[in-house]
């Protein structure tokens, strides 16, 4: 039983480069819904 | 030691309470970081306030020499070391968001031609480093990790080698080791090169993203030049990201016929696996950006938005280059790698002119 779950956790577990993608890509959306108006530098 | 520091990476399966370990190197790439911000913005307030002559020091520059103050003189707490080891994955995300920048257009120009500098660019890379490595008697399997990391992308395509190609530890640990004193040495003699030959934005940059190994200090070098090379510093790298999967298959098969490493039995899923997502991700901001998804607003916020990730990874190269321990890992591989960049970097210099010259960069 605990190696089926671990053997699912390690099926769905993403790598760092897709984590940084999700992450990028849900700050843009979030650009796009005017939930942050404005970014400054 | 020196693989705890330079390959201390952050993993994505860690449970909620192992994931609160990171907030404090977080917070201190963010600290390090905005102090550099400060201290560009503070000095040159102050240098106009009082007419001196005072050079305009990027924020870029301060930021990692503040990190390289931080963790050579201090030792670091271990609080703060699986934080700061997020640096690479702020700029991932950085890079991601950076396509906001380019519109499609300029992506298939600009990539194109990065992409075309970068199949010569890898193939005398690897020639070099293979009879660099042979001529100072380095371990084969040592010289095709130095031979991936300058010819590609450094310590992403040095891990992803090592496991391809079952390569002993130690030999990681040099050829990582290498990679990253030399890359520290690029982030400050590129832009004294640039500026002494008065190179335009796009001819330096071009050149930052070719002849510089690491992501995080190509991406630096470039910004330290201007904000516009740091941006053709980071295409011209992702181009040549992309082709990590192909030359590691390569090296994995070559060890794997010679019976030193396992055999690779699903080659797609094999270049998949490698394939660096982010590439993707960039591509996708910028074709959104190109279709007008976003507003001229939302599009300088996303900018913006990757600056801040970006300060935060050039936080993180100064905090985690430790010369000491980098020191301590012989000299060797170290001069064959040091040999390699100085030619590795006239042969990218010499390529990037003929482009400029040939398609008026």
């Amino acid at each position: 039983m605990a190696s089926k779950i671990s053997e699912n956790r390690h099926r769905f577990k993403l790598a760092l480069d897709t984590w940084a993608v999700i992450l990028a890509l849900a700050l843009a959306l979030m650009v796009r819904a005017g939930i942050f108006k404005k970014i400054p530098w | 030691m020196a693989t705890s520091i330079a390959v201390s990476r952050f993993e994505s399966d860690q449970s909620p309470l192992q994931a609160l370990q990171i907030v404090p190197g977080i917070l201190l790439l963010a600290l390090v970081g905005y102090a550099g911000k400060f201290l560009e913005k503070f000095l040159n307030t102050y240098a106009k306030a009082h007419h001196w002559t005072f050079p305009n020091i990027e924020y870029v520059l301060w930021a990692i020499l503040i990190g390289l103050v931080i963790s050579n003189v201090l030792t670091m707490p271990k609080i703060f070391q699986s934080g700061i080891a997020t640096y690479e994955f702020w700029l991932k995300v950085g890079i991601v968001l950076l396509g906001s920048r380019f519109v499609l257009a300029d992506v298939l120009k600009l990539g194109g031609i990065s992409l075309a500098l970068v199949v010569v660019e890898i193939s005398l890379s690897l020639l070099l480093m293979h009879f660099l490595g042979r001529a100072f008697k380095l371990p084969p399997k040592l010289t095709s990790l130095l031979a991936v990391g300058s010819s590609i992308c450094g310590v992403s395509a040095i891990i992803a080698a090592k496991g391809a190609i079952d390569a002993d530890d130690e030999d990681s640990t040099f050829a990582i080791s290498a990679i990253l004193a030399l890359g520290a040495l690029a982030l400050f003699t590129f832009p004294l090169i640039g500026h002494g030959l008065h190179l335009s934005d796009n001819v330096f940059g071009l050149w930052a993203g070719l002849g510089v190994d690491n992501t995080a200090e190509a991406t630096a070098t470039g910004a330290l030049y201007s904000d516009a090379a740091g941006k053709i510093a980071v295409l011209a790298k992702t181009a040549r990201n992309a082709m990590i999967g192909f030359v590691v298959l390569a090296y994995a098969i070559y060890w794997a016929k010679r019976g030193q490493a396992g055999a690779v039995t699903n080659k797609a899923a094999f270049l998949w696996n490698k394939f660096p997502k982010f590439v993707l991700g960039f591509l996708l901001i910028s074709l959104l950006v190109s279709f007008h998804t976003f507003t001229k607003d939302q599009v300088a916020s996303l900018g913006n938005l990757s600056k801040w990730a970006f300060l935060l990874t050039f936080a993180g190269v100064g905090l985690r280059t430790n010369l000491r321990e980098m020191s301590k890992q012989g000299l060797r591989p170290f001069v064959v790698g040091a040999l390699g960049e100085v030619l590795i970097a006239a042969l990218t210099f010499g390529l990037v002119l003929g482009a400029n010259r040939i398609w008026g960069l």
